[in-house]
């Protein structure tokens, strides 16, 4: 500068600076000692590091438990308290004993959910109307005393069947979790209603063991490698991640030189990894195809007619359980010697839009090309009549003898496990009564007048409805449950339920229900062990990565302080911490399961293991090898093809002792087709696990929330590609973007599941909430969630 | 050792004083609000009034706090939590690093950053590791605390440093992310009491840099 300004000029003559000077030197005093009432920084005691002497990056393996099929190794690089990124399992492929364990885009994102800027903060209060989102901050104290109160009033004022922990998943496959806590903290004072069952695969969980007297129908998937010929029937692994290691195997599969079909009203990312073909379908009509396939395999002569008559009931005349007339039989119900219907596949292509000659081509296929394979995935079984569908894929991997064979599969639920750890937190809940989980609207509704035919077990009668629920973790207190609006009114009416505890990371739909709302914490965040689904011979280490952030806690460390203040600490840790379980599931495992089970520090350290098995499992071979010796667990103690105790419930329309093909309410034969003429489904969607992750901006990047439409139906109604729709019925309407593409059967619309329910100021959802569409009608037998049984109008917004 | 650095020491006290009190006041006015504590302390003694002749900002919270109401302070009380605490979506994360990293995350790199400045000068955030240490508040705190150092300060070429301290931190830190921050409230809030903290505390910020950067070079050709 060329002319010099003093000190003095520019303290002085700049008009500006002068005036604002003179304003802040005379603010009072008094504010000074105010403001700085809560010194945030303190002296530190150590002395400051030289630039070049930064913490190195430990790498601490650890691994998440949501609601995924899979557990993927996640390892969180760590410097200074801080998670800096997060990489995966390093682990060459190809060793089919040692899978890599790898994580997916969902996995890939962790670190932007563990460091969101929204994630639940500090313990909440409800100040408004439920449901109206106003929220005050309270001290953990309050909370924990507030919780303790009303868990102690609720069972004393209705007694201990008032009070229910709902579904959740968030936290659902390790060793302890919000629901487990919550459970054994109202388990220790009372008791507490029970649900059975779960939203994924409810209706095949009660019917396939109808069928094969148990769920675990599968095989380990090394035992595709054998096969010659794989039917995935609605079954999506490339988005829904069954197992982590399934794709390997199936990828394996088809360079082995299996054929591959998918079949799915969907053109789905699986179909386009490994089908040699895909079939599409409209929804709710899989067993008329399946019927098909049997008459032509039956009429051809292409059953196994020795398997038949060795392990199953019902399949013709001859095999029937006694008491029960010869045409109710598997073989003449396909022969339409009853009903004068014979199931041509003609007969099927009018219902499910499957041409016949590509039904026959299929039927023969599959009865021919031996080992086959049909997998039958949980979508088509959440409709009206999903029963029929699971164990009509049972029927038919008996017509073809494919059962208990290596490279067969015995289809049905399809769970396999033969891998385990101890899990060391337990609890006996001293109520013996119990609900279908999808019920527990109804339980608050009218609990009192629920009965058996409601699914009501363990006691003839209700004393109460449901007055107090705990929601950890999860997001089926309204989002994730069908019918959301009706949802929305029944947890509005505070006299209903009178106490709704939530704990979670982020502000979801249902924590938006809370009248006590917990920041709960991410895995980075505490200890665990992670397992898969039914599905995987593999456990991964859940490492505490960092201490929690804000005033996260655990649901555990927080049920342990309500317990505490009802005097039952002891009880509830049993002197323990979270870690002390990880410890202790490690010993106990080692000891009473799995001899070569690694310690804990070698567990710790390696994050995950694989258990080895010289052969594969291959599903009911035991039965098939000595049925003499090894009975199914059924009441005949073979197949049940014809089950005596589903004829005995005489309900033979809905509930009937074969699978069968019956027109769905909401389906393509349903006369409200008129009105609403488009079918809906959702599938389980690669931005999220389920709802969670809906908030995540890097996976909206990866997949958008849209409506997948075809050209001809988005023709019809004047909808382009990218352009937005409302989507309605009479339960509600949302609006979406909409996908036109041909990968959709026409006349079927597809929503991805799990967008988080944003309602705009007229109550209409604005993110493509597929349950404010869905249905409350349970199934017929298994009371369960038929979320993929709905009929839609569509129109352009 | 009283020899030319004096009378410069000397004059500088008002100025470090008077910033030292902005400083202080938007620190209590971005803190949690709360009837007794907090905006009664701001009503009498923030001296509005005179802000309100000199400065737009100013002109909107000598408003808000002159029609000041239990009532009131009820509503900026929740208005405060939808911004900056939650639960759910924040309006205006108070955070840098979620202005900075591309993708708008807590504990990024300018969290070390700041945390490292703390560290150089012997502080800690006293929550470290727990919560963020890029947090408003905080490095406002952090700049008092360098005010106070610079007040306790005799020697000429240590007041530099300390100006130079200061300097770095606004260049490199707040004046960089806060007029995010204060768009982010400007755009989305109804409150005239964050509408007013916003523009005042944007505005101050880049004056106090200017005239530290005046400051600095007189001082400069003083030593």
């Amino acid at each position: 500068m060329s002319d010099k300004k003093n000190l003095k000029d520019i303290l002085s003559n700049k008009m500006q600076r002068r005036t604002f000077l003179k304003w802040s030197g005379a603010i009072g005093i008094p504010v000074i000692a105010g403001g700085m009432g809560t010194k945030m920084l303190v002296v530190r005691d150590e002395e400051p590091k030289s630039a070049n002497a930064k913490d190195t990056e430990k790498i601490i393996s650890t691994c998440s438990i949501n609601n995924c099929g899979g557990r993927c190794v996640i390892k969180a690089h760590v410097r200074d308290g801080m998670v800096v990124r997060v990489s995966t399992d390093t682990q060459e492929g190809g060793d089919f004993s040692t899978p890599p364990l790898r994580a997916c885009v969902r996995g890939r994102n962790y670190r932007n959910m563990l460091y969101d800027p929204d994630r639940l903060k500090y313990p909440m209060k409800r100040v408004g109307k439920r449901g109206e989102g106003k929220f005050k901050r309270i001290s953990w104290e309050e909370a924990i005393e507030t919780i303790a109160s009303e868990v102690k009033r609720i069972g004393d004022q209705y007694g201990p069947e008032s009070r229910y922990v709902n579904y959740a998943s968030g936290q659902s496959w390790g060793l302890h979790g919000g629901k487990n806590a919550a459970r054994k903290l109202l388990a220790l004072t009372g008791g507490f209603l029970n649900y059975r069952n779960d939203y994924s695969s409810g209706a095949g969980n009660v019917a396939t063991p109808y069928t094969y007297g148990t769920n675990n129908s599968g095989s380990s998937f090394d035992t595709l490698l054998h096969s010659k010929y794989i039917i995935l029937w609605g079954q999506n692994p490339s988005e829904m991640i069954f197992s982590t290691p399934y794709r390997e195997y199936l990828m394996k599969a088809k360079k082995n030189g299996a054929k591959i079909i998918v079949i799915d009203p969907r053109y789905t990312d699986t179909a386009i990894a490994f089908a040699d073909e895909w079939i599409p379908i409209l929804p709710t009509t899989d067993n008329a195809m399946m019927d098909a396939m049997g008459y032509v395999i039956v009429t051809e002569k292409l059953h196994d007619q020795a398997f038949l008559d060795k392990y199953c009931i019902g399949f013709d005349g001859d095999h029937m359980p006694k008491g029960v007339a010869k045409q109710e039989s598997l073989k003449s119900y396909l022969l339409g010697e009853k009903d004068g219907v014979e199931k041509t596949p003609e007969w099927a292509e009018k219902i499910c839009s499957v041409p016949a000659a590509k039904i026959r081509e299929i039927a023969r296929d599959y009865a021919k090309t031996k080992p086959a394979a049909l997998i039958q995935g949980w979508a088509a079984q959440r409709q009206a009549y999903g029963e029929q569908y699971m164990r009509g894929g049972g029927q038919l991997a008996c017509l073809t003898g494919n059962v208990g064979k290596l490279g067969g599969w015995a289809a049905g639920t399809g769970y396999w496990s033969r891998s385990d750890i101890v899990y060391p937190f337990s609890y006996e809940n001293p109520v013996k009564a119990s609900i279908p989980c999808f019920l527990w609207t109804q339980a608050v509704e009218k609990g009192t007048e629920m009965t058996e035919a409601d699914g009501l077990e363990g006691i003839d009668k209700l004393t109460t409805n449901i007055k107090l629920i705990f929601n950890m973790a999860g997001n089926m207190l309204i989002n994730q449950h069908a019918e959301i609006n009706k949802t929305r009114k029944l947890l509005e009416d505070e006299s209903k339920v009178e106490f709704i505890v939530v704990s979670d990371i982020f502000m979801t739909p249902s924590a938006k229900y809370a009248d006590i709302l917990l920041p709960g914490t991410t895995f980075f965040e505490r200890y665990d062990i992670g397992v898969p689904w039914c599905f995987g011979d593999y456990v991964v280490f859940g490492d505490k990565t960092i201490d929690p952030l804000f005033e996260c806690r655990d649901e555990y460390d927080v049920f342990a302080e309500v317990a505490d203040k009802l005097g039952l600490k002891e009880k509830f840790t049993e002197g323990k911490t979270t870690l002390d379980l990880a410890k202790e599931s490690i010993k106990r495992t080692r000891k009473e399961l799995s001899s070569d089970f690694p310690s804990f520090e070698e567990f710790r350290r390696n994050g995950v293991h694989h258990f080895k098995y010289d052969s594969p499992l291959i599903g009911f071979k035991e039965q098939i090898d000595d049925l003499e010796n090894h009975p199914f667990e059924t009441p005949s103690g073979k197949i049940e093809l014809f089950s005596k105790a589903l004829w005995d419930m005489d309900q033979h329309d809905e509930i009937p002792a074969i699978a069968k093909y019956i027109p769905s309410w909401e389906g393509p034969q349903d006369p409200i087709i008129k009105k609403f003429p488009l079918q809906l489904i959702s599938w389980h969607y690669k931005q999220r696990c389920h709802s969670t992750y809906d908030n995540q901006a890097w996976l909206e990047e990866a997949a958008k929330q849209e409506m997948w439409m075809n050209p001809k139906d988005a023709e019809k109604r004047g909808i382009k590609n990218g352009g937005r729709a409302q989507v309605f019925n009479e339960r509600g309407s949302i609006s979406i973007d909409v996908k036109v593409t041909p990968r959709i059967t026409p006349g079927v619309v597809g929503i991805p599941q799990g967008a988080w329910y944003t309602p705009d100021k007229d109550g209409l959802d604005q993110r493509g909430s597929v349950n404010v569409l869905t249905s409350q009608r349970p199934t017929a037998l298994a009371k369960s969630n038929p979320q993929l049984t709905n009929l839609v109008e569509v129109k352009k917004a | 050792m009283i020899t030319m650095a004096d009378p410069v020491h000397i004059q500088l006290q008002p100025l470090l004083v008077a910033r030292k009190k902005y400083y202080q006041l938007i620190h209590l006015l971005f803190f949690e609000p709360s009837w007794n504590e907090t905006f009664v302390e701001i009503r009498n003694h923030g001296n509005l009034h005179e802000l309100e002749e000199i400065h737009e900002g100013g002109k909107i919270l000598q408003n808000v706090f002159e029609q000041l109401t239990e009532e009131q302070v009820k509503r900026e009380y929740e208005e405060f939590h939808r911004l900056f605490v939650g639960p759910g979506p924040l309006v205006a994360p108070p955070w840098e690093s979620f202005y900075r990293s591309r993708r708008h995350l807590l504990f990024e790199e300018w969290t070390y950053q700041v945390r490292e400045q703390y560290h150089q000068f012997g502080l800690q955030f006293k929550n470290e590791n727990n919560e963020p240490d890029d947090h408003l508040l905080i490095e406002m705190e952090f700049m008092l605390s360098l005010i106070d150092f610079s007040l306790q300060e005799t020697r000429i070429d240590r007041v530099i440093e300390l100006i130079s301290s200061q300097i770095h931190f606004l260049e490199e830190h707040l004046t960089i992310w806060v007029p995010y921050f204060c768009k982010r409230i400007i755009e989305h809030t109804g409150s005239q009491l964050y509408l007013g903290a916003a523009i005042l505390l944007e505005a101050l910020l880049r004056f106090d840099l200017t005239t530290l950067l005046e400051v600095r070079e007189a001082l400069n050709d003083v030593g």
